[in-house]
């Protein structure tokens, strides 16, 4: 059976998070894209932890090829990695600059899709974590009409079914749906394999297929987009912190509760 | 393509109303008032108590309303056809989802088939030049983004950080009954197993104390829950104790975790990163214990206290017991 993950390339949240916390995130004159090049691009965490799904599957004995695909302007570095993890094949459509929106996306991926002859079980990241938008599975499984299960904790195939249990907000939860079908993962399934320094070394040498949109039989106004990104900025926050200060841990939590309790909060 | 602006619900929710109705309310009747257009709303399955006087309260023109046997249990598969043959009836030009758990899926579904943009994470929208501007959070609430769409869409609102305000004038809402045909519609996800939903829920305790990778150690998390018990509050935790298994991911609070709302929120050993702060924003009062007087949680914090949280922790359940 073909698993098909899809997978983005993002700046590394956590140091546009630190830029951010010291104040120092740069926007560029177009007063929308993140300039700094000491931001690593990484592939998105949901998405590696998507493919580490599909590995798990084949651990358990599953016979699959695992396909990864990327829409991005020159995501190698991130599909060596993918391949390194146990990837079987990794293709990339190149697309000039990052004003896609969801649904054209969607439609590049669901042509790729379609050009592989179909998917038995597409997994995605539960969202990317420069927009958080997480609108492409969604948008994906109408056009493929597959059903489409979001934050998945683990994922099993049992026969022509995919069994998945997902985190809600009321708890797990497990549901069945019949492949094809499209699954997000979520950080709930854990961390991802690391992969041995023989297979990183193995992949260097791995150029991923390159797909033109041309070739996927898509117009030029299938990937017009509906959403386009105008403005982008730091939200600031008003610091107004009244510290406790005292000569011991009791002493401050003393102060605190006699603060907390003149509010009538506690 | 008509003009109308549709808030669109469906859940029961816990109050008697839709999970954040009268935030989205608020922010739709903002809209509609600027666009010169009726704000319609749009409820699906079993109509909760409060929303005809909700309606009224916010200058709702029509509650539309569409029921059917088939939306008793409200599955995404039948309130996406429910809600796309609503729209091939009235084409609104924009349709507002409060943003939950289940809408963060149905909502683009929804837009899928009707060919409309789509933008979650809302905090704001607004008119402009035959285009409509959507204020969205992105990575994790660091930035936010203005989008530009032309055309219809479908805007998932986050409701935490919003107010709800009545309309400067009541309506009399009129209502209409809307007949879709959803017998072709069957749900293609089966529930094995039901998520239990039994015990108080993160998001309504108006107390929270949570823990993050301050704690040093999983055992420590018991400080958290210590002193959460002493005030009669809940435990709650930081994404990365959560990923390292210190405790299970029900309390995680966060973007993909839980928004919390509480009247006092306690963050120990939590460096404030914004991927956590928006599930604690909310809170009216924020405490925060870390040892780094320079940690961005006081940026957020009303009161902080420059300490380790792992004797500060146990000083505060002293002092609660103690008083």
């Amino acid at each position: 059976m073909r698993i098909i993950i899809c997978v983005k390339e993002v700046l590394d949240p956590d140091a546009v998070d630190n830029y951010v916390l010291h104040g120092k995130l740069e926007i560029g004159d177009d007063g929308k894209t993140l300039t700094q090049t000491s931001i690593p691009r990484l592939m998105n965490a949901y998405d590696e932890q998507a493919i580490e799904a599909a590995l798990r599957l084949r651990d358990n004995g599953l016979d699959c090829t695992i396909d990864v695909v990327c829409i991005g302007a020159d995501p190698t570095a991130i599909l060596r990695q993918a391949a390194a993890m146990g990837a079987d094949e990794v293709s990339t459509v190149p697309v000039a600059d990052g004003s896609l929106d969801g649904h054209a996306v969607a439609k590049i991926l669901a042509a790729y899709v379609g050009a592989k002859g179909g998917a038995d079980l597409v997994l995605c990241g539960r969202q990317a974590s420069d927009d958080d938008q997480g609108v492409v599975p969604a948008l994906l499984g109408e056009l493929l009409d597959m059903p489409v299960v979001t934050i998945a904790r683990s994922v099993e195939l049992d026969g022509g079914s995919v069994r998945v249990t997902r985190v809600t907000p009321n708890g797990d939860e497990i549901v069945e749906a019949t492949c094809p079908a499209i699954v997000t993962i979520s950080n709930e399934l854990g961390t991802p394999r690391y992969p041995t320094t023989m297979r990183t070394m193995k992949a260097r040498k791995i150029n991923p297929n390159q797909v033109t949109i041309d070739s996927l039989s898509l117009a030029d106004s299938d990937v017009v987009p509906l959403v386009r990104m105008s403005k982008q900025y730091v939200s600031s926050v008003q610091g107004n912190c009244t510290f406790i200060d005292g000569d011991s841990p009791d002493a401050q939590a003393a102060t605190l509760l006699s603060k907390l309790r003149d509010e009538r909060i506690i | 393509m008509s003009n109308s602006l549709v808030f669109c619900s469906f859940d029961a929710g816990r109050d008697g109303l839709p999970a954040g109705a009268e935030e989205v309310l608020t922010l739709a009747r903002k809209l509609a008032t600027a666009r010169g257009v009726d704000l319609d709303w749009l409820v699906i399955g079993a109509q909760p108590s409060g929303v005809e006087a909700a309606a009224a309260k916010h200058g709702v023109a029509h509650i539309d309303h569409i029921d059917d046997p088939k939306l008793a249990e409200l599955e995404p598969d039948v309130v996406v056809a429910a809600v796309q043959q609503y729209c091939g009836q009235q084409s609104p030009a924009l349709l507002l989802i409060s943003q939950t758990f289940d809408s963060r899926l149905v909502a683009p579904r929804i837009a899928a088939r009707v060919g409309a943009g789509v933008v979650m994470n809302a905090i704001d929208v607004a008119s402009g030049d035959g285009e409509v501007k959507v204020t969205a959070t992105a990575y994790g609430g660091d930035t936010r983004v203005e989008y530009d769409v032309a055309g219809p869409v479908v805007i998932g609102v986050v409701s935490d950080p919003l107010l709800p305000e009545a309309a400067a004038s009541p309506s009399a809402p009129e209502a209409r009954s809307i007949a879709v045909d959803l017998a072709g519609v069957d749900e293609r996800i089966r529930t094995v197993q039901k998520a239990s939903s039994d015990g108080p829920r993160l998001e309504e305790a108006q107390i929270v104390v949570a823990g993050g990778r301050g704690l040093q150690d999983a055992e420590n998390y018991q400080l958290v829950e210590d002193l959460a018990a002493a005030l009669g509050g809940m435990a709650g935790a930081s994404r990365p104790i959560v990923d390292d298994g210190w405790t299970d991911s029900s309390h995680q609070v966060g973007l993909t975790g839980k928004i919390t709302r509480p009247v006092l929120y306690v963050a120990a050993g939590i460096s404030g990163a914004s991927q956590h702060m928006v599930g604690c924003a909310a809170a009216k009062t924020l405490v925060a214990i870390n040892t780094d007087g320079d940690a961005a949680i006081f940026k957020y914090a009303q009161y902080g206290i420059v300490g380790d949280c792992l004797e500060v922790l146990p000083a505060l359940t002293k002092a609660v017991k103690g008083g």
